[in-house]
């Protein structure tokens, strides 16, 4: 009887053992299969936290005083053989307020601006194209210049700046606003080499750009909220993207020469002080006057002085030019 | 048109935007409009182009009209060039390739030149140069996998 229980047992065991270990692969494939899911997540969640602290630098950006901002997401580099600058597609167009030339920045500094619109997405040109000029000025001395891009994988260089100007390696260089489409003060670069050219009359500066392209993936947009809006107006919410109400001009000369003076432009219907009495008309040439009264009248407001318009009415005729200087 | 060839030229499409993606300056959907030209019905290669072209108009930063003179140019250069060599000679592609990089530069220059840009000449010099021999690889590539399509008559 007892070689017959041994081998009762011995099968027995075999069984039972055999039992566990198919329990036991079943079990581990099960858990192959968990653990594949939650590696899955884990990357999710990895990828959500990274995207989560991008978007907080994003936001930690704040706008100047009458500027607000407008996130948006990269969703092309420069692509295809007719992309000549560089440049990268945003998710954002005309449809959310974007307008050509607003300023486009990352948590860094400045990227550059916008070139051209869709109604769902717009092109921006990097501060790294050669066709890029932003004026700046140093951060610690205070030096005027414009950095110019030089292309891909090249450093900006600083142009204008003479050669008795302070300056020094290392310094940050911030936008001056002059050019009307930057706020002051935005960071741009930070100047690498200083040198001296004995033919030149301005001095050889080249600048890192603060800001990686291939690493972006999200900029943000700035717009103009308050600026040129009669008095009285209330502003727009800060968190509402906002088309400027000027698009402003590219060059300042451009600008300049579009500007009128405030004696030259004549009141909106309604708007200015009442008309002085007409004058009496010479005698010996009653037909001209007769015939152009509008051109008299105008004559009249273009003569007139600017102390008589309500304060409003020169508020709103006001060129941007406090903006960012 | 066959499923396998819709697939075909999906792929084409979706595989070029991606390499164009990863080699900026480079037209990697070139090759397919001139195997399509070869291998297709005329309506395909036309619906080939009208897509591309707005593709490369879509995401370049030239003003509209770029992409027409690109590809206009390139039918051209291939009708002009399959009378005088075999149009399925990977010589004829060498030459074709090499047309397409010397037009990539003057085309460039042009519209620079009209829109007052300023480029970078050693930039664009290579993406010339890659255009040159990108594209006649590209379309042996291409011309090998479409003769093995399932449905292919000229399939093995």
């Amino acid at each position: 009887m007892a070689p017959g229980k041994w081998v009762n047992e011995q099968v027995s065991s075999f069984w039972t053992r055999y039992l566990y270990f198919v329990g036991i692969r079943q079990q581990n494939d099960q858990l192959r299969v968990e653990l594949d899911a939650a590696k899955q997540e884990l990357a999710g969640l990895r990828e959500y936290a990274s995207e989560v602290e991008r978007l907080r630098q994003l936001l930690s950006l704040t706008p100047p005083v009458d500027w607000t901002r407008l996130g948006a997401r990269i969703i092309s580099h420069r692509l295809g053989p007719n992309a000549a600058l560089e440049t990268f597609l945003i998710d954002k167009g005309s449809a959310h307020g974007v307008t050509v030339n607003a300023p486009v920045v990352s948590p860094d500094g400045v990227v550059g601006r916008v070139l051209r619109i869709s109604p769902t997405a717009a092109t921006i040109l990097l501060i790294t194209d050669p066709n890029s000029r932003i004026p700046v000025v140093s951060q610690k001395n205070r030096t005027q210049g414009v950095v110019k891009g030089e292309g891909p994988t090249k450093e900006l260089t600083l142009q204008y700046v003479p050669q008795g100007a302070p300056i020094e390696e290392g310094e940050i260089l911030v936008t001056s606003g002059l050019e009307e489409i930057f706020p002051k003060g935005l960071p741009v670069a930070r100047i690498t080499t200083v040198g001296r050219s004995g033919s030149s009359l301005f001095q050889l500066i080249n600048a890192q750009p603060l800001f990686s392209p291939r690493q972006l993936e999200e900029v943000g947009l700035l717009f103009r909220t308050t600026s040129l809006q009669p008095a009285g107006a209330a502003a727009p919410a800060p968190t509402q993207p906002v088309s400027p109400v000027v698009t402003p001009a590219p060059l300042p000369a451009r600008s300049a020469k579009g500007l009128k003076s405030p004696a030259a432009i004549p009141p909106a219907p309604g708007q200015g002080a009442p008309l002085p009495p007409p004058p009496p008309a010479p005698a010996p040439q009653p037909a001209p006057a007769a015939a152009k009264p509008a051109e008299a009248v105008k004559k009249r407001d273009a003569a007139k002085p600017d102390a008589a318009k309500p304060e409003a009415e020169k508020k709103r005729r006001k060129p941007a030019r406090t903006e960012g200087q | 048109m066959r499923p396998a060839h819709i697939v075909f030229w999906v792929c084409v499409t979706f595989g070029g935007v991606w390499l164009q993606n990863l080699v900026p300056g480079v037209d990697f959907l070139a090759p397919g409009l001139i195997l399509a030209m070869q291998e297709e019905r005329w309506p395909v290669s036309v619906w080939l182009a009208f897509i591309w072209l707005f593709i490369h108009e879509g995401t370049g930063s030239m003003p509209f009209g770029a992409g027409i003179l690109w590809y206009g140019a390139l039918a051209g250069i291939y009708f002009f060039g399959h009378w005088l060599f075999e149009a399925r000679n990977f010589l004829f592609m060498f030459i074709l390739g090499a047309s397409l990089g010397s037009m990539h530069f003057l085309l460039i220059n042009l519209m620079a030149l009209l829109q007052d840009w300023s480029l970078p000449m050693d930039r664009l010099l290579i993406e010339c140069a890659q255009q040159t021999l990108i594209f006649p690889i590209e379309w042996g590539l291409l011309y090998l996998i479409h003769h093995n399509l399932p449905d292919n008559p000229h399939a093995a």
